[in-house]
C-alpha cells in the first residue's frame, strides 16, 4: 500500500480512538467507533484476508445494534 | 484516452448528473423513509437549511439510494465488467431490503450508472477508476462540504419537479 | 478484465483525501445527527480504497457488504436517536401535564 494511504487510515483510527475516549455522549462514541472501523478494515483487506473482513463487516454493525439497546437507557 | 485529471472532472460531472437526477425523481426529497431519515431533515433545518433537501441527505444516509447505486456499479465494472455492475444492483437491492425501504431508486441508479460506465469505459473515453473517485468528490459536495446550501440546492431541484 | 492499478494512483489519493477531510468534520462537528453525512463519505471513500488496493473478484462482494452494514449501522443510530427524542419529549409533556393538573 502507499505510504499516503498508509499515514492517512493510521490518522483515521488514532482520531477516532481520541475521539471515543474523549467525548461525552454514548452516540457521539459509536460513530467514533464505526470510524476506527473504517480506518482499520483496509489495513484487513491489503493482505487479503477478503473472508476476514467481509465477516468483521457483517459483525461490527450488529455488535453495533446491540450495543445501541444499552444506550438506549442511558441518561445523560 | 484523454488525461487521468479530465477522466475524474469528466466522471464528477456524469456520476452527479446521474445521481441527483435519479434520486430527485424517484421522490427521495418528499420525505424521510425511515424516522431516523426524519430527524436528521429537522436537525438540518434546524441550522438554516431546506426540509426538503434535509431530507434527501437524511435519506442518502439511511438507505442506500442512487448515489450508492453509482458507487458499487463503478466498483463492480472496474473488477468484473458488465456481469459485476448486475452483481452490485443485486447486493443494493439486498441492502435496501434489510434497512425497510422500497429500494426502486438504488436498484434502478445501479442499473443505469452500470450501461452508462460499461459503455463509456468500452467507448474507450473514460476509465471505471476515474468513476470511484468521481463519485466520492460527488458526494463530498452534497454531504461534505455545507448541509445548508446542499440542502437548499436540493430544495430548489425538488420545487422544480414537483 | 481485471486492470492493473499503480501504488501511486490518483483516484485512491483522492479517496484518502476525502476521508481525512471527513474525519476532521466529524470531530468539528457538534450535533449528533449532523455527523453522519460526515461519516456517510467517509464510508464512501473507504469502499473506494477497498476497492482500488484489492482489485480482485472477490472484492466487489466486501466492498458491498462493508457499505451495506456501515448503512445499517447509521440507520440504526439515526433511528434510536430519533425515537429516544420523542419518547423523552413526551415524558417532559407528561411531568408538565402532571404539574399543571396539581
Amino acid at each position: 500500500m502507499n505510504g499516503i494511504l498508509i499515514v492517512i487510515l493510521a490518522a483515521a483510527v488514532l482520531i477516532g480512538t481520541f475521539g471515543a475516549a474523549i467525548s461525552k455522549n454514548p452516540f457521539d462514541k459509536l460513530i467514533y467507533l464505526s470510524m476506527i472501523f473504517a480506518g482499520a478494515l483496509p489495513f484487513i483487506i491489503e493482505k487479503g484476508y477478503l473472508d476476514m473482513a467481509i465477516a468483521a463487516a457483517v459483525i461490527v454493525p450488529v455488535t453495533t445494534i446491540i450495543t445501541l439497546q444499552a444506550v438506549w437507557r442511558c441518561r445523560e | 484516452m484523454l488525461t487521468e485529471i479530465a477522466q475524474i472532472i469528466i466522471a464528477f460531472a456524469v456520476s452527479f448528473i446521474l445521481y441527483v437526477t435519479i434520486d430527485v425523481l424517484a421522490g427521495l426529497p418528499k420525505e424521510g423513509g425511515v424516522c431516523g431519515a426524519a430527524a436528521i431533515g429537522e436537525a438540518v433545518e434546524k441550522s438554516g437549511g431546506d426540509i426538503h433537501g434535509g431530507y434527501m441527505l437524511g435519506n442518502i444516509v439511511c438507505s442506500p439510494d442512487a448515489s450508492a447505486g453509482t458507487l458499487l456499479a463503478a466498483c463492480g465494472v472496474c473488477l468484473f465488467g458488465l456481469w459485476g455492475g448486475l452483481i452490485a444492483a443485486v447486493f443494493v437491492y439486498i441492502g435496501n431490503r434489510i434497512c425497510s425501504d422500497k429500494g426502486y431508486a438504488g436498484t434502478a441508479g445501479a442499473l443505469v450508472a452500470t450501461l452508462v460506465i460499461w459503455g463509456l469505459a468500452n467507448a474507450g473515453l473514460i476509465a471505471p477508476q476515474s468513476f470511484i473517485a468521481g463519485m466520492v468528490l460527488a458526494i463530498l459536495v452534497i454531504q461534505g462540504i455545507s448541509h445548508k446550501y446542499a440542502s437548499r440546492l436540493l430544495g430548489k431541484l425538488w420545487r422544480l419537479r414537483a | 478484465m481485471i486492470p492493473e492499478i499503480t501504488e501511486l494512483s490518483l483516484p485512491a489519493l483522492i479517496c484518502a483525501v476525502a476521508a481525512l477531510y471527513s474525519c476532521i468534520r466529524i470531530v468539528l462537528e457538534k450535533n449528533t445527527l449532523r455527523k453522519l453525512p460526515f461519516l456517510n463519505v467517509l464510508t464512501f471513500a473507504v469502499t473506494g480504497i477497498i476497492v482500488l488496493i484489492c482489485p480482485t473478484p472477490l472484492g466487489i462482494a466486501a466492498a458491498c457488504a462493508y457499505f451495506i452494514g456501515s448503512t445499517l449501522e447509521s440507520n440504526a443510530i439515526a433511528s434510536t436517536w430519533a425515537k429516544r427524542a420523542e419518547k423523552e419529549k413526551k415524558d417532559a409533556q407528561e411531568k408538565a401535564d402532571g404539574e399543571a393538573a396539581q
